[in-house]
């Protein structure tokens, strides 16, 4: 894998994101939310802390997943519609650097806007006078590892399925992963030892994004920061799973007839 | 001439490629195709719609994994990293990245061909100039003209300069000045000893362009010929005569209008010649003398309707 042809994809990617003004959603959705917590503290709720921080997680996690999935989820069917997928591919470049780079631009376009969104959302915790705590510093490199194996996930689906099924079907993990697998870990006493295998296998399979959200430990004041085994167990979990995701977009893309 | 893989720009090799349909069937889009373009060679590639050109062209550049058969491009399998990195490629529409501008798209592509810096944007900025769009390099591609397209996506395709263009559809789009443009920075690669292997439904640009052409239709070569030999089979002569003696031995084309004039019409000017002379020594009188070129449309159309 060279350097270079990654460096290209994904900067061609960023500047077709950046000029399609994705990122200007972001950017207008970050100054709402700066404008609302300022009308919070116009009004004099600045003793929710808390409830701001946590709503401030939560808004940076809807709005980063959403762009996560639309970008990384139209990013090859859009190449096969209008046809670059020829030139690109007739450069002598291989179809695993392709994926990789395409996924590369994906993660650096949806890191932009949770950069993006993260300054905003600072400012208006700083209006609320909410110090910066370590485990803030956590909460981000979780998220923006979360997101990275969210756009490996999209980029698969994209391949198997139509851009909207795609998305869907992603934004159905991202949000109902942790309710199925809540769900899977109740049922696990009571299931016959078939099922509990199949309750296994799934928990595996499934991409545990919940993991990597730790904004109750930033909302809540008190919590401290992770152990560091887990951050870098965490890491380890995200690394081998996008891995896996790439490695199956490659198996299905790799022969497919353009 | 034989040919060896070694010694020719491309070459294919009882080529199959198929496609499934979403009924399950399978599509034969090329069938035991077989032919060689030497290097420096400028060869159009002709067939009607759905003839299985732009699935040749498409196993050439690796973008379909052929059924069976080879195809190779200066000696190196096709669709390899070796061979593409040789080889020009100008797809039949791309719309190419809408919100990039022509000289971003020529830096991308460039910098996925290995160059980079200073150099690539000097032969980016080249490009651009040499197809036209050196005032237009800073608009994005969504802002452009269909022409215009095509000269972003023609200038992408000389970056590096290749040893092999493949050019699929390249007039499509441009106006009559584009294409004449366009004949010319071909005609330059090709005194610079490039390989030009190009589709086209225009038979006119085939015409003033290629040395050789293929024939192809359901998959099948049906006709490969070198374009002057062509274009001798395609003339014709013809004399119009009054009072000589009637050419019925010489030619089977011949009537007799008004007055008694015989027209008289022959494939190849020596026939033409020598009854100018016979009609002459039998007292005749030559009123008028015509060499026609023929048509390669009309040729296109009878040489598929015969192969149908």
């Amino acid at each position: 894998m060279r350097f270079f042809v990654l460096k290209a994809l994904t900067r061609g990617v960023v500047i077709d994101s950046v000029r399609r003004k994705d990122l200007w959603v972001v950017a207008i959705l970050g100054l709402l939310i700066l404008l609302s917590a300022s009308l919070l503290g116009f009004f004099g709720l600045d003793g929710l802390q808390s409830f701001v921080k946590d709503l401030a997680t939560s808004v940076l996690g809807i709005f980063t997943t959403i762009i996560a999935v639309l970008v990384s989820g139209r990013m090859m069917p859009d190449e096969i519609k209008n046809r670059t997928l020829y030139p690109l591919l007739a450069r002598p470049i291989s179809r695993w650097e392709l994926l990789v780079g395409k996924w590369l631009g994906a993660v650096a376009v949806t890191w932009i806007s949770f950069g993006l969104l993260l300054v905003t959302t600072s400012l208006a915790l700083a209006l609320f006078r909410v110090p910066f705590e370590p485990v803030m510093l956590q909460y981000i490199l979780l998220k923006m590892i979360g997101l990275a194996m969210l756009c490996s996930v999209t980029l698969l689906m994209s391949l198997l399925m139509t851009p909207a099924g795609a998305c869907v079907m992603s934004l159905i993990l991202a949000a109902g992963t942790g309710m199925i697998v809540r769900a899977m870990t109740m049922a696990f006493e009571f299931a016959s030892p078939p099922v509990q295998f199949l309750f296994k296998v799934l928990n595996g399979l499934l991409p545990q994004y919940g993991l990597f959200d730790v904004g109750d430990r930033a909302a809540n004041s008190g919590w401290g920061p992770a152990p560091l085994w887990v951050v870098g167990a965490l890491l380890g979990y995200a690394a081998v799973y996008s891995l896996a995701m790439l490695v199956l977009s490659w198996a299905r893309f790799r022969r497919q007839a353009i | 001439m034989e040919t060896t893989v070694e010694s020719s720009a491309i070459q294919v090799t009882d080529l199959h490629v198929s496609y499934r349909t979403k009924g399950g069937q399978t599509l034969k889009a090329v069938q035991g195709l077989s032919f060689a373009v030497q290097p420096g060679e400028v060869v159009g590639f002709l067939g009607p719609n759905g003839a299985g050109k732009s699935s040749t062209i498409k196993a050439l550049m690796g973008f379909v994994e052929p059924d069976g058969g080879s195809a190779s491009i200066m000696g190196l399998r096709a669709g390899s990293l070796a061979a593409r990195k040789r080889v020009g490629y100008l797809p039949e529409v791309a719309l190419y990245y809408p919100y990039l501008t022509p000289i971003e798209t020529l830096t991308l592509f460039g910098e996925l061909q290995g160059l980079r810096g200073p150099e690539l944007r000097k032969e980016a900025m080249h490009l651009l100039e040499l197809v036209g769009l050196s005032e237009s390099y800073r608009r994005q591609n969504r802002t452009l003209s269909k022409g215009m397209l095509q000269r972003v996506g023609i200038a992408q395709s000389l970056l590096g300069s290749p040893d092999v263009l493949i050019l699929d559809e390249v007039t499509s789009g441009l106006d009559p000045i584009g294409r004449r443009e366009l004949r010319n920075l071909l005609k330059a690669r090709r005194d610079a000893g490039c390989t030009l292997f190009f589709s086209s439904h225009e038979l006119a640009e085939v015409e003033m362009l290629c040395d050789r052409l293929l024939l192809i239709d359901k998959g099948h070569l049906i006709e490969e010929r070198k374009l002057d030999d062509l274009r001798d089979q395609l003339r014709e002569f013809e004399v119009t005569y009054t009072g000589g003696p009637v050419l019925s031995d010489w030619s089977e084309d011949i009537e007799i209008g008004e007055g008694g004039a015989v027209r008289v019409r022959f494939g190849n000017q020596s026939d033409l010649l020598q009854a100018i002379d016979r009609i002459h020594q039998q007292g005749g009188k030559v009123i008028e003398m015509i060499a026609r070129e023929g048509s390669l449309e009309d040729y296109f159309i009878d040489t598929i309707q015969r192969a149908a």
